[in-house]
């Protein structure tokens, strides 16, 4: 009998000490200043079996990491090759908000969108998602989305570990649910969990990787529905978050858990230098006796708000350290950055926003002040160049991840108090945790992009709350400069040429004064080719891909925003 | 001014409203023909050969496989070969096999005919592949995803349907997929009930134009 034990023992040790582990899934980088971004319908063999449709960016699940430098004008290409429409949200960027790839800018089946910015955050790390109202979470189910790194200066000189893929990996945390015939149970459904069952790192599922003896730095990303990450290695060292959302914090900060919310980022190091080669450790999510609001904290394995990873803690990436590499990073440098942030008194405008529930109709659990999301309601106006405190209060009865557009900003209180916030969030956030029954404040500044027309979004980023309504928008308005004269003006006419056209299609304007503000390009049967938000013109528009027939352009000038429509041969 | 600027938005607000309405319309889907519900009428579609054809022209045909794929998707292209083989296989028993194309011609250029046919020739299609541009034929079985197949079969001079879903239950490992389809012609055949009639399909959404 004892040697039957012993046996089983034997054997059941050895498949748990062999567990099926996949090689974690790097994404390729894209780099320079133009991106082609390619969003089609695939699938992928995420479990044995029946492969799971999934959706991807250039590739099967989750998308390329797009390397922008600060300072440099990017050009993005996004063509949607889905049988659907959706929207591309470029994720902490500081950017128009008609390039800004929220709710407004849809992109039909078939579209190419042309948004460009030039790059003014710092560096860190960001994302790029779909934010199609109603749809956000069944597009992120799918797996659209990729990484943003971008590089600065000041970063630069740092002796920072950035080797990609080497000693600088990017790691996007997510987890879903299977049905029988494998395919993500996931959806705009309020009777199924919108909390996973298993664990998709980089969307490898049973992730490991190989890293190298010395300092590393991990990009970790959360981009679930739901679920946050209470985060730390399994033999419980210290590691060091070097930045927040949008830049490198002024000093590492040391610490042996951190909870990383949805949408939010954090690089951090780790210093793997006291490791033997062969040895393993386990980034875990230590999630199990957290207080109920934590999202994932909920008892139930199955069911409504049920998971198999929920009230647990679990590995989200196996790793096996590797010999050190030929130009290791041996030492952690003692102060980073010398950020200067906006404090509570620099604020001129202070606004409450507080958490209210929703209609209770479908995903509709929660609002902001009573008032549920619609398209066509601008719930905020904000003056460009004011420096803003908003007060988050949250006396509902779950906790939320409350996310900004256009923004960086600092926190300055947890529940009215300064010394309430963490070091460990002292840098820039564009996404704050905001618990149940808390309040979050955070100083901002609406800088250089105004739009009367287009707005930008804030909402709660567990993407089932969002989709339910729990999100807002604002305008940036130019104060006193956008008035009676401009928009009483009459529109100006505008002419293509050459028509017929071959390759480029060039515009002339009556008044050389006129801009642009939206061209939109519809061939014979009112498909969209083209979406081109502020459009450059003066090296024309590239049409050489563009079937012969006839077309439609769309111009909305920029100052009165009227819309005149030109026809147009394509040869 | 703020009138003139409400007006403005206002403006663009209803095209961003219109512009959703228009694809929530696309999201419409009818519901998928039950088991139970399962007499379909003929139709006439055309074939990427420029013909028309329609059930009645089989006057031999115990039943049909037919299966509803598209051009675009990723998921269903893995099936081109198994969708020759079931053709070769079941046709000479007097089942053949139709493919249908019910995509949105209109929103997603790739599912134009000139596209069904040039994937007809490239693919070499042993079957006919028929263009539903106005998605009548889909929208009468209910379908919503490509591939999904649909095996009727002809009582009393109706066509019933005897089996509707997957085709089999491994998309990209043929060997080790259970041949859903096959089984059920197989049975149908043998004048057997099928054993698994309804199995769920994955794939790509067929958008409904309203």
């Amino acid at each position: 009998m004892q040697k039957t034990i012993f046996f089983l023992s034997l054997v059941f040790g050895s498949i748990l000490c062999k567990a099926q582990y996949n090689n974690l899934w790097i994404p390729d980088t894209l780099s320079g200043t133009n991106f082609n971004l390619n969003l089609v319908d695939t699938f992928a063999q995420l479990r044995p079996g029946n492969q799971t449709i999934t959706a991807g960016v250039n590739n099967k699940f989750w998308g390329p990491t797009l390397i922008f430098n600060q300072g440099d004008t990017v050009h993005m290409n996004v063509q949607n090759n889905l049988n659907d429409s959706t929207t591309v949200h470029w994720h902490g960027m500081h950017l128009p908000a008609v390039m800004d790839g929220g709710p407004h800018q849809i992109i039909p089946p078939g579209t190419i969108w042309q948004p460009y910015w030039k790059v003014t955050n710092n560096a860190a790390t960001y994302w790029y998602h779909p934010h199609l109202h109603n749809m956000t979470m069944e597009h992120l189910t799918k797996g659209l989305g990729g990484f943003i790194i971008v590089r600065d200066p000041i970063e630069s000189t740092l002796a920072l570990p950035r080797t990609y893929g080497v000693d600088d990996f990017p790691i996007v945390l997510t987890s879903r649910g299977y049905d029988a015939m494998n395919q993500f149970t996931i959806t705009n459904n309020i009777n199924i969990s919108e909390y996973g069952d298993y664990m998709l790192t980089n969307g490898t599922p049973n992730a490991q990787v190989s890293l190298p003896k010395q300092y590393v730095r991990l990009r970790i990303l959360n981009a679930e529905i739901e679920r946050g990450y209470n985060l730390g290695f399994s033999d419980n060292r210290t590691f060091y978050i070097i930045t927040n959302d949008g830049g490198l914090l002024n000093a590492p900060v040391a610490v042996t858990r951190v909870k990383l919310m949805v949408g939010e980022r954090i690089e951090i190091l780790v210093d793997l230098s006291t490791n033997n080669v062969g040895d393993t450790l386990n980034l875990k999510a230590f999630n199990s006796a957290l207080p109920f609001g934590f999202p994932g904290a909920e008892p139930q394995q199955s069911g409504l708000n049920g998971s198999l990873l929920n009230n647990h803690d679990f590995t989200v990436l196996h790793i096996n350290i590797a010999a050190t590499t030929a130009t290791p990073v041996t030492t952690m440098p003692a102060t980073l950055a010398s950020n200067t942030y906006w404090t509570a008194a620099n604020a001129t405008v202070n606004r409450t926003i507080t958490v209210t529930p929703g209609s209770g109709i479908g995903l509709a659990e929660f609002a902001f002040d009573n008032t549920p999301f619609s398209l066509n309601t601008i719930n905020k106006t904000v003056n460009i160049n004011t420096i803003e405190e908003w007060t988050i209060v949250n006396s509902n009865i779950f906790s939320h991840a409350f996310h900004i557009h256009d923004v960086q900003f600092k926190i300055v209180a947890r529940n009215g108090n300064a010394s309430g916030v963490g070091n460990y969030e002292s840098g820039w956030k564009d996404d704050v945790y905001l618990p149940k029954g808390e309040s979050v404040s955070f100083v901002t500044k609406f800088e250089d992009y105004s739009d009367s027309i287009h707005p930008f979004m804030y909402h709660c980023h567990f993407s089932n709350h969002e989709d339910g309504g729990m999100m807002g928008q604002f305008v940036v308005v130019a104060g006193n400069t956008t008035g009676i004269e401009e928009a009483t003006q009459t529109p100006k006419d505008f002419s293509v040429y050459p028509n017929p056209a071959n390759n480029k299609l060039y515009i002339s304007f009556d008044d050389p004064n006129m801009q642009a503000y939206y061209i939109k390009i519809n061939n014979a049967v009112g498909r969209t080719i083209y979406m081109l938000p502020q459009p450059q013109l003066r090296n024309g528009i590239d049409i050489s891909n563009f079937s012969s027939g006839i077309y439609y352009l769309q111009l909305t000038d920029e100052k009165t925003k009227s819309t005149i429509t030109k026809t147009f041969i394509k040869e | 001014m703020k009138n003139k600027t409400l007006k403005s938005f206002l403006l663009l607000a209803a095209t961003f409203a219109l512009s959703i309405v228009f694809f929530t319309l696309q999201s419409f889907r009818s519901e998928n023909k039950s088991v139970l519900d399962n007499t379909i009428s003929d139709f006439s579609l055309k074939n990427v050969d420029e013909k028309t054809i329609s059930l009645s022209d089989y006057k031999n045909a115990k039943g049909f496989i037919i299966v509803f794929t598209c051009n675009h998707c990723p998921f269903a292209k893995l099936y081109s070969q198994r969708f020759n083989d079931l053709n070769t296989k079941y046709s000479s028993l007097g089942v053949p096999l139709l493919a249908i194309n019910s995509m949105d011609t209109a929103m997603y250029e790739d599912e134009s005919f000139i596209n069904m046919k040039n994937k007809s020739t490239t693919e070499i299609f042993n079957f006919p592949y028929l263009c539903d541009n106005m998605q009548t034929v889909g929208k009468n079985f209910g379908v919503d995803h490509t591939p999904h197949a649909y095996v009727i079969w002809k009582e009393n001079n109706k066509w019933k349907i005897k089996y509707s879903g997957a085709i089999d239950d491994n998309g990209e490992e043929p060997k080790k997929a259970t041949p859903y389809v096959a089984n059920a012609v197989t049975e149908l055949l043998e004048n057997k009930q099928v054993s698994m009639p309804v199995t769920v399909s994955v794939g790509c959404k067929i958008f409904f134009r309203k």
